[in-house]
């Protein structure tokens, strides 16, 4: 069973999180939250993503597993305006989701869970630095590395206190350094990794500019990026491999 | 016995590159290479694989065409070259450098008549790994960072002794002879597109309810690289008389068949000779500008021929997944 109503601009950002990784799904749909967990096909770029009961104007579920086309999704509720509500319920028996946007309704046929790449393990990782800034301080960082480069550098030095977002091209650098100060919090420790921007860049471009985003790093270890959304009731986790470096 | 007699016995299944990721496979070096300097060479003009002075480095378009293959699959391969040739071996070697000849021979009459499709057949069969395509690979994989080492002498033997003792998961090569060497699983179709097939020693006995030592005395009333057949003796009827018989040589006493040296080639399959000195790192870490230097301007390769290997293997190896986390 799945009944529920929830505002387009909220629904826009949770799909739009995980469609920059698959074109394809599951979705949980628990009591107490929506949830999606999913990895790229080449197993470098993950996404762990809920959505607590409480962003939806209602909310009415027992735990079933839905796949769905993402994309088809979200041309669906590219026809709302912002502001608009979007209502769902599931038929069980047809295995068809009913969307309403106003006047409009659409009856979106479901994938079958079990033909969608398994849900990934999340990879346990214990990462020595933390650093906190804003969205747009790390979106400055992505752009001007891909004018240069098609990897970056994420480097804390523990001397300084200071984050690095680097980029070595064939013929052009970029570096940018964001002391403690310009942060909204660091914790300094050993992390130094390198990051195929192709997925930075596509990861950058889901999470809204104005909000805090937490970065966990090591040293050639995968980074962690987390945000929220919905007024803090949404949570994005992306985890993307490292590079390795050459010496 | 020929690849299709082998074939015919060999418990063969369609492997997924999913159901191996993460693998190592001990790859007999000297077939692969041979695969790709058949296929690379086969319909183009070698001289777009040779330098200016005439030296063939086909083999290096080959590495660079082959390796994406492994890299992209998790699967990290050690090459085992041959060393010295078998001495029993040197009837078929001498036997393949007469079919060689005759091919080359033909070669220039299909030249001669225009005939450019024999002509390109042919020329496929010419092909030899000479000094310089040894010396060429070994360089080109140090480069890469690729692990191989060197047999004593049949390096299929290595390789498979390798796989029974557990040093590698998988024996690669396209021959149905690393069954003969008791390797438990062999890839074949490494070298082509799509998935590989999973040739496997134990269901293949299970199958026939024989021992390996009968599969290996069967193989040779066929004939193998080593003896000629006996003739008429086909798989089936081989397998038959094994079972029949219990052994190679109660078949050959029942029949008043003869094999020369059959105790001493039985021996060569049961106990090749093989080394435990080696050692090798499966953690691959390639120096790719030195490669492209090494293979488009030290030997002339054309880049267009290897640039799209070249990024592929970039891609797969320099990007890590996140399953090696997890």
């Amino acid at each position: 069973m799945f009944k529920a109503i929830v505002s387009a601009d909220t629904l826009t950002d949770a799909l739009d999180s995980v469609s920059v990784l698959v074109d394809e799904c599951k979705i949980r749909l628990n009591e107490e939250e929506f949830s999606i967990r999913a990895v790229d096909p080449a197993n470098v770029g993950m996404v762990d993503l809920s959505l607590d009961a409480a962003a939806f104007e209602s909310y009415e579920a027992d735990g079933g597993v839905i796949g769905v086309n993402l994309g088809r999704l979200q041309d669906i509720a590219g026809m709302a305006n912002s502001g608009d509500l979007i209502r769902f319920e599931l038929d069980e028996e047809t295995r068809k989701l009913h969307i309403g946007i106003d006047g409009l309704s659409y009856t979106l046929a479901l994938i079958d869970p079990d033909s969608i790449r398994q849900e990934p393990d999340i990879p346990e990782l214990d990462l020595p630095a933390q650093i906190v800034l804003e969205g747009n301080q790390l979106d400055r960082g992505i752009t001007a590395a891909d004018m240069v480069s098609d990897h970056i550098s994420l480097r804390v030095d523990e001397g300084s206190e200071a984050f690095y977002i680097e980029a070595e091209g064939d013929t052009d650098d970029v570096d940018l350094e964001l002391t403690s100060e310009d942060l909204i919090d660091l914790t300094a420790g050993p992390a130094d990794s390198l990051f195929s921007l192709d997925y930075l860049k596509d990861m950058n471009k889901a999470i809204p500019k104005a909000t805090e985003v937490t970065v966990d790093l090591g040293e050639e270890f995968p980074v962690k990026l987390h945000y929220e959304f919905a007024e803090g009731l949404g949570h994005v986790t992306y985890m993307l491999a490292p590079r390795i470096q050459s010496e | 016995m020929g690849n299709a007699d082998l074939r015919s016995l060999a418990a063969l299944s369609e492997c997924p590159f999913a159901d191996i990721e993460g693998n190592v496979v001990a790859v007999d070096a000297h077939n692969w290479l041979y695969r790709y300097l058949t296929t690379t060479v086969k319909w183009t003009n070698d001289s777009i694989y040779t330098t200016d002075d005439g030296t063939e480095v086909a083999n290096l378009v080959g590495i660079v065409q082959g390796l994406p293959k492994f890299f992209e699959h998790d699967l990290t391969p050690v090459f085992v070259f041959d060393g010295g040739v078998t001495e029993l071996k040197d009837d078929e070697v001498e036997r393949r450098r007469e079919n060689r000849k005759e091919a080359e021979e033909r070669l220039e009459q299909a030249k001669e008549d225009g005939d450019t499709v024999e002509a390109a057949r042919l020329s496929a069969r010419t092909v030899r790994l000479t000094e310089t395509i040894h010396e060429t690979s070994r360089e080109l994989l140090d480069l890469m960072d690729v692990p191989y080492i060197d047999a004593p002498a049949e390096g299929e033997a290595q390789a498979a002794y390798m796989t029974r003792i557990g040093d590698a998961d998988y024996v690669g090569s396209e021959d149905y002879d690393t069954l003969l060497f008791g390797a438990p699983r062999t890839l074949r179709g490494l070298t082509s597109k799509g998935h590989p097939e999973l040739m496997e020693l134990q269901p293949t006995l299970d199958n026939h309810d024989i021992s390996y030592e009968q599969l290996v005395d069967a193989a040779m009333l066929c004939g193998t690289d080593f003896n000629e057949g006996i003739n008429g003796i086909g798989p089936k009827t081989a397998i038959k008389l094994i079972k029949e018989h219990g052994d190679l040589f109660a078949v050959l006493e029942a029949r008043g068949d003869h094999i020369e040296f059959a105790d001493r080639i039985r021996e060569l399959f049961f106990d090749p000779p093989v080394t435990d000195d080696y050692e090798y790192d499966t953690d691959i870490n390639p120096d790719l500008s030195a490669a492209r230097e090494y293979v488009t301007e030290e030997w002339e390769v054309d880049e267009s021929e290897v640039e799209r290997g070249f990024e592929r293997i970039e891609s797969s190896v320099v990007q890590t997944g996140l399953d090696r986390w997890s």
